[in-house]
C-alpha cells in the first residue's frame, strides 16, 4: 500500500477524502447511535417540543391546554410539519443533539427509520396501566409501534378508512339512495351527471386514497388477499388483485370516478369539490367525522372557497360492493400516530408525563375521542355526544357511531406492511391501468417485481 | 425597434403587446382572488394571527440580509479581480466557480448536514446562511464580472498613477461604478434566499428561527388543506420581494443592460 | 466561461499584439487571487467538498441513517440505467428544455423588441412581465393547481372564448401535465429572458438601425439580419441557464404534480428527492444526482463551444 505514494499532494488529496468519508461516517453512526445523552429532569415542570404532521395545530393546541389543566407548568410547543417534509426535517433533528423532545410515529416505514431514536415506552404503559396494559388499549396501536421487542411510540387512537361519505342533500334532492352495488353506482352517477352535478370524486394522484379503494374492492372479492400480498406471501400477480384492477379500472371507465382523477389530490381537490356540494360522494374514511360536526364543517366549506359556508348534512355509507360477490364491506386502519420519545430528550420525565395522559388516561383520551379525528387508543372511552354540536344530528348520529363501532372491530391494517417504495408502486399501477398505459395484468407484473426488488 | 408611424399601426403595437401581457397577469390575478374566496379579508387576518408571525418575519430578514451581504462583498471583491486583476490560469478558477451553478440544492443536504453538526451551526442561522450565499454567489459573479469588464482600463490606471493601490482603486471606483449590478445582485439574491424553502426546513429547527416559507404549513395537515390561507400566506410572503423589486427596478436594467449577459 | 465568449476580451480584438498585450496585464495589474479567494472557498469549496461526499455515497446501499452502509460499486448506477423512471426523465428534461426555452425566447424578444418601440405605460407591461421571477414556485404552485384544473380559471377562459370544446382536465392526464408545467415555466421565466433581451437591444447600435430603414427594411427584416445576430450573446448565455435549469428542474413537478400523473412528469430533481428523502435510498439518489451534475457540465460546455464556434463563423 505504501509503494502507492506516488506524490505528496494525491496522498494529501486522499487523506483529506478519506477524513471526511470517516467523519462523515462517524456523524452517520452518531445519528444512528440512538444511546446518547437525554435527562430526565422533573415530571411535573419543563419545556418540551412537540413535532408531528398531524394533528392540526388547532388540534393539539387543545389537547395542549388541556393538559395544563392538569400541569400547568410544563410547556409544550407543538410543531406542525407537513407530512411531505415530514423526512426531510425530523431524520436531521433527530439526528442532532437539539431534536424534538416527542414526536410523532407513524406505524410501518417509519417505525423502522426512526426507532433507534424513540425510547422503549413499555415501562411507561405499565407505570400508567399496570401489567395487564395491552388487554386495555387497542391492539393495532401496539402491534405497529412496536419494533425488536420495543414500544417505540403509545399510540393516541387510530383512523380506519374502507367508508364512502355522501352528501345527503344531494342525494334526496335528486330522489336517489345510496349505491350498494356497481350497478346501482353507475345510475346514481349518470343520475347525478344528467342533473350537473358530480358524482364520486378522488385524489387518485395520492396513493393512500387509491390503496384505500383498491383494498375495498379486493376485500369484497376475497378477503384477506391484500393484507396477505402486502406482507409478502401473496404475489401482487394473484388473480384477486388482478381482478381487483380491473374493477379499479371499470371505474374509470363507468363514468363513476370524475376526470382527470388522477391528477387529483386528496386533498385539498377531492375534499373541497366534496365540501363545495361540486359533487355528492367521497372516499373518505373514520377520520372525516370530524367534518360531520358543525365547527368543522363550517370550516372545511370555507377553506373551499365558499363565501357563505352553510353545513349540509354528510353521512357514512359502507363502500359499494362492486364486484358483487355479497362479502361485507371491510375496514381497515392502523394508529394513525402514536407519541415517541427522543432518547436524547432532557426533559425525559415531563415527557412522559404527558405522552401517558394524552394516550393512556381516560382525560386525555376523552379530549381525543372528542375531536373525532381518532378513535381513542384506550378502550371504553368513546365521544361524549352531548358535547359534539352536529348540524343535523338525527341523521348523522347513528350512521356516524356505527362506523365506529364496525370500524374499531376491524383488524385489518392499511399502510403497517407497505414500504414506500411498494407504495409508490402500487401508485404506478393505479394511474397506469386508469390511463390505458398498462393492462391489468401487466400492471400487476410490475407491481409485483417492485415488491420483490425491495424486500431484497 | 419596431417603427409605428400612423396611428393605426401604433395602437395595433399596444394591442398586440397588451394582449402578450394578459396571460401573464391572470395567474397573479388567480392568485389574489383565490386568497380572498371562502372568509374574504378574514383568510388574511387569519394568517397575521399565525403565532409567532413577526419572528418569522424577522429569521427571513435576518437571513436575506446576511445572504445578501456575503454575496455582495465576496462577489464584488472576486469580479473585481476575474476582471481587472493578474490571475494566474484565471479562467480555469472561473469555470470551477461557473460550475457551482449546476448543482441542485437537495444534492447538498446529506453533506451539509454532516458538516454542520461537526461545525456545531446546526439550528443557527449560518446553517443556512452559508450554502444559500455559496449557491447564490456563482451567478452574481457572472452578471458582475461582465459589468465590471466594461469599465475601462484607463481609469484604474490612472487611479495606479496618482498612487492609488488596488484596494482604493476598489473603494473609490469599482463600488460607487457598480452601483446598477449591485442592485440586479441585490434582487437575484433576496429572490434566492427570501423563497428558500429547503434548507430552513431542515436546518433550522427551533420554532423561534423559522422562515416565512413555512408559513403556508400552517393551514395543511394530513386530513386538511385551507387554500385560501395558503394564498394568503403566499401574497403576503411575495409583497416584500415585488416592492423590492418596484423600488429597485430602474437600477437594476440599467446593471443588466451594462454589462451583465450578453 | 460565460463571460469570456459571451464579452470578447480587448485582447482577442487585436491578434497581431498578442504577446506584446499578454504582458501587459503582468506589468499593469496587481495579483488578484486573494481578491477571488473568499468566492472560491465559499462557493467551490463548499460544493466540491459536497460533490464529493455525493460522489462517495453513491456508490453505498444506505439510508441515509444505518451506521454501516453497504459499499455496493457502481450498482446504483447500473439499477439508474435500467430503470424507465429514469429515462422518462432525460425524455422529458428535453422536451422541456427545447420547448421552454424555444417559447421564451420568442416571446422574450418579442417583448424586448416591442417595449423598445413606441408603446405607452411600458413600466407597466415590464413589471407585468418581470413580476413572475420574482415568486417562487412554492408560492405559485398551489395557483396553478387551480389554475389548470378541472374546473379551473383556464378552462372557465376557454368556454368564454369559444373554445369549450377543448377543455379538459390538463393536470390529470399523461397527455397534458408535462404542458402545464412547461407553460408555467414559460410564465416564469419570460420575464429574466425579456429583461436580458430588453439590457441587449438597448446596446445594438442606432445608426445600423437607422440605416437598415433608409435601405428600405421592414420591421421583421430588421428582427431577423440587425436584432437577432446582435444578441446572439444573450441567446447562447440563456441557452446554456436554461438547460442547466432544465436538468436541475424539481420545484415546479414535485409541487404541481408530484411527477405524476403517471410518471409523465417526472425529472432528475424529482428522482433525487423521492429516493434521497422518503424513500431511504440515499445512495441512489446521489448517483442520480452525480448523473446531473455531469450532464449540466456537458451541456453547458457543448453550447458554450456551439456558441463560439458561430462568432468566429460570422
Amino acid at each position: 500500500m505504501y509503494t502507492a505514494h506516488r506524490s505528496r499532494r494525491k496522498l494529501r488529496a486522499a487523506a483529506i477524502i478519506a477524513a471526511g468519508v470517516t467523519s462523515a461516517l462517524i456523524l452517520s453512526a452518531c445519528a444512528g447511535g440512538g444511546g446518547g445523552g437525554g435527562a430526565e429532569g422533573e415530571a411535573d415542570s419543563g419545556t418540551l417540543n412537540w413535532w408531528g404532521w398531524t394533528p392540526d395545530i388547532s388540534v393539539g393546541q387543545a389537547y395542549i391546554d388541556a393538559f395544563n389543566e392538569e400541569y400547568p407548568d410544563i410547556t409544550i410547543n407543538y410543531k406542525q410539519v407537513p407530512i411531505e417534509d415530514w423526512e426531510a426535517a425530523l431524520r436531521p433533528a433527530l439526528a442532532s443533539p437539539s431534536g424534538p423532545d416527542i414526536f410523532a410515529m407513524q406505524p410501518g416505514a417509519r417505525v423502522e427509520a426512526f426507532k433507534s431514536f424513540a425510547e422503549d415506552l413499555t415501562p411507561l404503559a405499565e407505570d400508567t396501566l399496570g401489567e395487564d396494559w395491552e388487554d386495555k388499549v387497542s391492539a393495532i396501536g401496539v402491534e405497529g409501534l412496536s419494533a425488536d421487542g420495543k414500544l417505540t411510540a403509545m399510540s393516541i387512537g387510530a383512523t380506519y378508512a374502507g367508508s364512502v361519505w355522501i352528501n345527503q342533500d344531494l342525494f334526496d334532492k335528486y330522489n336517489l339512495t345510496p349505491p350498494t352495488t356497481l350497478d346501482e353506482w353507475v345510475d346514481v352517477c349518470a343520475e347525478f351527471k344528467a342533473n350537473g352535478v358530480g358524482c364520486f370524486v378522488q385524489g387518485a394522484s395520492q396513493e393512500g386514497f387509491d390503496q384505500d379503494t383498491l383494498q375495498a374492492i379486493s376485500d369484497s372479492i376475497e378477503p384477506g388477499v391484500w393484507t396477505s400480498a402486502s406482507k409478502g406471501d401473496t404475489p401482487w400477480t394473484d388473480p384477486t388483485i388482478v381482478k381487483t384492477l380491473e374493477t379499479w379500472k371499470s371505474l374509470f371507465e363507468n363514468g363513476i370516478m370524475q376526470d382527470g382523477a388522477i391528477g387529483y389530490a386528496q386533498y385539498p381537490d377531492a375534499n373541497n369539490d366534496f365540501m363545495s356540494q361540486k359533487y355528492a360522494m367521497v372516499q373518505m374514511g373514520t377520520w372525516y367525522m370530524q367534518y360531520a360536526t358543525t365547527a368543522g364543517q363550517t370550516a372545511a366549506i370555507e377553506a373551499a372557497g365558499v363565501a357563505d359556508p352553510k353545513p349540509f348534512p354528510i353521512v357514512p355509507i359502507p363502500f359499494p360492493d362492486v364486484t358483487g360477490s355479497g362479502n361485507p364491506a371491510a375496514y381497515y386502519g392502523d394508529s394513525d400516530y402514536g407519541l415517541a420519545l427522543n432518547t436524547k430528550s432532557k426533559n425525559k420525565a415531563a415527557a412522559r408525563t404527558f405522552i401517558s395522559w394524552l394516550t393512556a388516561t381516560e382525560a386525555g383520551q376523552q379530549v381525543v375521542a372528542d375531536k373525532l379525528n381518532d378513535i381513542p387508543a384506550l378502550l371504553g372511552v368513546e365521544p361524549n355526544w352531548d358535547s359534539i354540536e352536529q348540524p343535523f344530528p338525527d341523521v348523522q348520529r347513528e350512521p356516524v357511531q356505527k362506523l365506529i363501532a364496525d370500524a374499531s372491530a376491524s383488524s385489518e391494517s392499511r399502510f403497517l406492511y407497505l414500504n414506500q417504495d411498494v407504495q409508490d408502486a402500487i401508485l404506478a399501477a393505479c394511474t397506469s391501468v386508469a390511463d390505458g398505459s398498462a393492462t391489468p395484468e401487466e400492471a400487476a407484473a410490475t407491481l409485483d417485481a417492485a415488491a420483490v426488488a425491495s424486500r431484497s | 425597434m419596431f417603427e409605428a408611424r400612423s396611428i393605426q399601426a401604433k395602437i395595433g403595437l399596444q394591442l398586440l403587446v397588451t394582449l402578450l401581457a394578459i396571460p401573464y397577469l391572470l395567474p397573479l390575478v388567480a392568485m389574489v382572488q383565490g386568497s380572498l374566496a371562502g372568509k374574504g379579508w378574514g383568510n388574511f387576518e387569519a394568517v397575521l394571527a399565525v403565532p409567532g408571525l413577526w419572528q418569522f418575519f424577522l429569521s427571513s430578514v435576518i437571513i436575506s440580509a446576511s445572504v445578501i451581504a456575503i454575496v455582495y462583498v465576496v462577489t464584488m471583491l472576486a469580479s473585481f479581480g476575474f476582471a481587472k486583476l493578474h490571475i494566474r490560469n484565471k479562467e480555469v478558477y472561473f469555470w470551477l466557480l461557473l460550475a457551482c451553478l449546476t448543482l441542485p440544492e437537495v444534492v447538498l443536504l446529506a453533506p451539509l448536514f454532516a458538516t454542520a453538526i461537526s461545525l456545531g451551526v446546526y439550528d443557527t442561522y449560518w446553517s443556512v446562511i452559508l450554502p444559500l450565499a455559496a449557491l447564490q454567489v456563482p451567478f452574481a459573479v457572472l452578471l458582475a464580472r461582465n459589468f465590471i469588464d466594461g469599465i475601462p482600463n484607463e481609469l484604474f490606471e490612472a487611479a495606479r498613477v496618482d498612487g492609488a493601490n488596488s484596494f482604493r482603486g476598489f473603494i473609490y471606483l469599482v463600488i460607487p461604478l457598480t452601483r446598477p449590478i449591485a442592485a440586479a445582485i441585490l434582487i437575484f439574491t433576496l429572490i434566492g434566499a427570501w423563497n428558500n424553502y429547503l434548507l430552513p426546513l431542515v436546518f433550522l429547527q427551533d420554532p423561534a428561527k423559522q422562515t416565512i416559507t413555512l408559513l403556508p404549513s400552517y393551514f395543511i395537515g394530513q386530513f386538511s388543506n385551507d387554500q385560501t390561507k395558503v394564498l394568503a400566506s403566499a401574497v403576503l410572503t411575495a409583497i416584500p420581494e415585488v416592492l423590492a423589486y418596484l423600488f429597485l427596478q430602474r437600477l437594476f436594467e440599467r446593471g443588466l443592460a451594462a454589462g451583465a449577459i450578453k | 466561461m460565460v463571460a469570456t465568449t459571451l464579452q470578447t476580451p480587448p485582447t482577442r480584438q487585436v491578434p497581431s499584439d498578442e504577446p506584446a498585450l499578454k504582458r501587459r496585464p503582468h506589468r499593469l495589474s496587481p495579483p488578484g487571487l486573494p481578491w477571488i479567494l473568499p468566492a472560491l472557498v465559499l462557493s467551490v469549496g463548499l460544493i466540491y467538498y459536497c460533490i464529493g461526499y455525493t460522489g462517495v455515497i453513491s456508490t453505498w446501499d444506505w439510508d441515509g441513517i444505518s451506521p454501516n452502509p453497504e459499499q455496493v460499486g457502481l450498482e446504483n448506477y447500473l439499477k439508474m440505467v435500467n430503470s424507465p423512471v429514469f429515462w422518462g426523465a432525460i425524455w422529458h428534461t428535453i422536451v422541456f428544455f427545447v420547448v421552454t426555452f424555444t417559447a421564451q425566447t420568442v416571446l422574450g424578444l418579442l417583448f424586448a423588441v416591442l417595449l423598445h418601440s413606441q408603446v405607452k405605460l411600458a413600466v407597466v407591461y415590464k413589471v407585468i412581465v418581470f413580476v413572475p421571477v420574482v415568486l417562487a414556485p412554492a408560492i405559485m404552485a398551489p395557483v396553478f393547481r387551480q389554475f389548470y384544473g378541472a374546473d379551473g380559471q383556464f378552462n372557465w377562459i376557454l368556454e368564454h372564448i369559444g373554445l369549450g370544446a377543448i377543455t379538459q382536465p390538463w393536470l390529470g392526464q399523461s397527455s397534458t401535465a408535462l404542458w402545464v408545467l412547461m407553460a408555467v415555466a414559460v410564465w416564469q421565466w419570460t420575464g429574466l429572458t425579456f429583461v436580458l433581451y430588453f439590457a441587449a437591444m438597448g446596446q445594438i447600435d442606432q445608426s445600423v438601425l437607422e440605416a437598415a430603414r433608409i435601405d428600405g427594411a421592414g420591421n421583421i427584416r430588421t428582427i431577423v439580419s440587425i436584432i437577432w445576430p446582435g444578441v446572439r450573446g444573450t441567446t447562447v448565455a440563456l441557452a446554456m441557464l436554461g438547460a442547466i435549469g432544465a436538468l436541475k428542474t424539481f420545484d415546479l413537478p414535485w409541487l404541481i404534480t408530484v411527477g405524476g400523473p403517471n410518471g409523465a412528469t417526472e425529472f432528475l430533481g424529482t428522482i433525487i428527492y423521492r429516493q434521497t428523502i422518503p424513500n431511504y435510498h440515499v445512495g441512489y439518489g446521489a448517483a442520480v444526482s452525480i448523473v446531473l451534475l455531469v450532464l449540466a457540465l456537458a451541456m453547458a460546455i457543448l453550447l458554450q463551444v456551439r456558441g463560439r464556434e458561430k462568432v468566429t463563423v460570422d
